[in-house]
């Protein structure tokens, strides 16, 4: 499989389709991976694609708008390009995409591979990349079925336990933006967050504060979240944002029958609206 | 004196219609709860679903939103698109522990100041037995 990645990285260097390939290396822990980005056909080498590979790569496709850029993605990057591309910011000619059917990433942190699957394999519908040029390994062509028995667990809950549950976790958000920088979807050249005039979150260390912030993030990236599990990844205080996420996705699923990231041509629910249709509020 | 719970409304109301309907509500000397705070908005299109997280995080006990009803926007589609951002936003506040009966999205047309009256006494009758909000 490496060698399949590596052979065709190679020829589109030598033949300059693309003037960069972005995909991950060994890291110098001699454990995880890292993303490279490799220029030169002689170091092709240095690729490689295995469980340790959590990261999204999209997110760099951002600074390379105008540049013919390759890169490997696994099915949940692919959907981020595909957001990307939906909301004009790439160009498709420029991209060239090598796909690789994934079956699920280890859990990585900080330097550690824990045995369980993180929660967006746990939950992976779909293993074949929605996007591609060229793919790697055999297409899954059957999608599991959509399971949101986390998300369901909180909503059986009670109103108050609820409050305390998510306080207990916005709580200690020490705020470093970690979730905002790794996400591909967060590109605003100014964050709401980083605003003076309206001060939508203020400066000083305060719960509430804390919980504007997480529930502005995860209400700017409804029905844009593509499930890559990078804000939960880098979260240093271990907030389980995917479970906010994927609240939004499954009621945007519900309310509007709508999955970010499958298809670019497909205009977002916020884009559109029907005349005649009963969402729940307001009738 | 026993202190009586009022809870506090954060109303956002559209210029064209809801605003309308209540400054009706007030020419016709129909009485509604002053628990309500309104802020005119130019459409409830306007409405920044951070507008209704910001008032929560600030302690209010109620949002409510009123725009003209459906097909009657001043600005042709301004309603459509606030009904499908609060048709998210409403069950998202709900999964992050805020009651759903604290927010609400209704239509109010220039010519209904007594529904607009109505409206306001009942979200107000609501909150009050909902109790204070804990933060």
């Amino acid at each position: 499989m490496i060698n399949e990645i590596r052979n065709k990285v190679k020829e589109l260097l030598e033949t300059k389709r693309v003037e960069c390939v972005i995909g991950y290396e060994r890291a110098t822990d001699n454990l995880t991976a890292r993303p490279v980005f490799i220029y030169e056909p002689s170091q092709v080498d240095r690729l490689i694609f295995d469980e340790t590979c959590v990261h999204n790569l999209s997110k760099y496709l951002l600074n390379r708008k105008d540049k013919p850029t390759g890169i490997v993605t696994k099915p949940c990057d692919s959907r981020g390009i595909n957001l990307l591309l939906n909301e004009s910011q790439l160009h498709r000619e420029n991209l060239f995409i090598i796909g690789v059917v994934c079956s699920g990433v280890k859990k990585v942190r900080f330097n550690r591979i824990e045995d369980s699957l993180p929660t967006k394999c746990q939950y992976c519908p779909q293993h074949t990349p929605p996007l591609y040029d060229f793919l790697i390994g055999e297409p899954v062509t059957e999608t599991s079925p959509r399971n949101y028995a986390d998300v369901i667990k909180i909503e059986e809950m009670t109103s108050k336990e609820r409050k305390m549950f998510w306080s207990g976790h916005f709580d200690r958000c020490i705020r470093c933006y970690g979730c905002r920088q790794a996400c591909v979807g967060c590109y605003c050249y100014e964050c709401f967050v980083d605003e003076l005039d309206p001060l939508w979150v203020g400066i000083r260390i305060a719960p509430d504060e804390n919980w504007v912030w997480n529930i502005g993030r995860a209400f700017h990236l409804s029905a844009r979240c593509i499930a890559c599990n990078e804000c939960e990844r880098v979260c240093p205080v271990n907030i389980p944002l995917m479970l906010i996420n994927r609240k939004l996705e499954k009621d945007t699923l519900r309310l509007f029958e709508f999955e970010p990231g499958v298809n670019a041509e497909v205009i977002p629910p916020f884009a559109t609206f029907k005349k005649e249709e009963n969402l729940g509020v307001s009738e | 004196m026993a202190l009586v719970y009022e809870p506090k409304i954060v109303g956002f109301l559209c210029n064209w219609c809801s605003y309308a309907g209540a400054d009706l509500a007030g020419t016709s000397r129909i009485t509604y709860p002053a628990n309500l705070r309104i802020t005119r908005v130019p459409c409830s299109g306007r409405v920044d679903p951070l507008f209704v997280v910001k008032a929560f995080q600030l302690g209010v006990d109620g949002v409510l939103i009123a725009g003209c009803h459906p097909g009657d926007c001043h600005y042709t589609e301004g309603n459509y698109h606030t009904r499908r951002r609060f048709a998210l936003l409403h069950p998202f506040l709900e999964y992050l522990g805020i009651e759903k009966e604290r927010f609400r999205l209704e239509w109010v047309s220039a010519s209904e100041g007594k529904r607009f009256s109505e409206l306001v006494s009942d979200f107000t009758e609501n909150l009050k037995r909902l109790g204070t909000r804990e933060t």
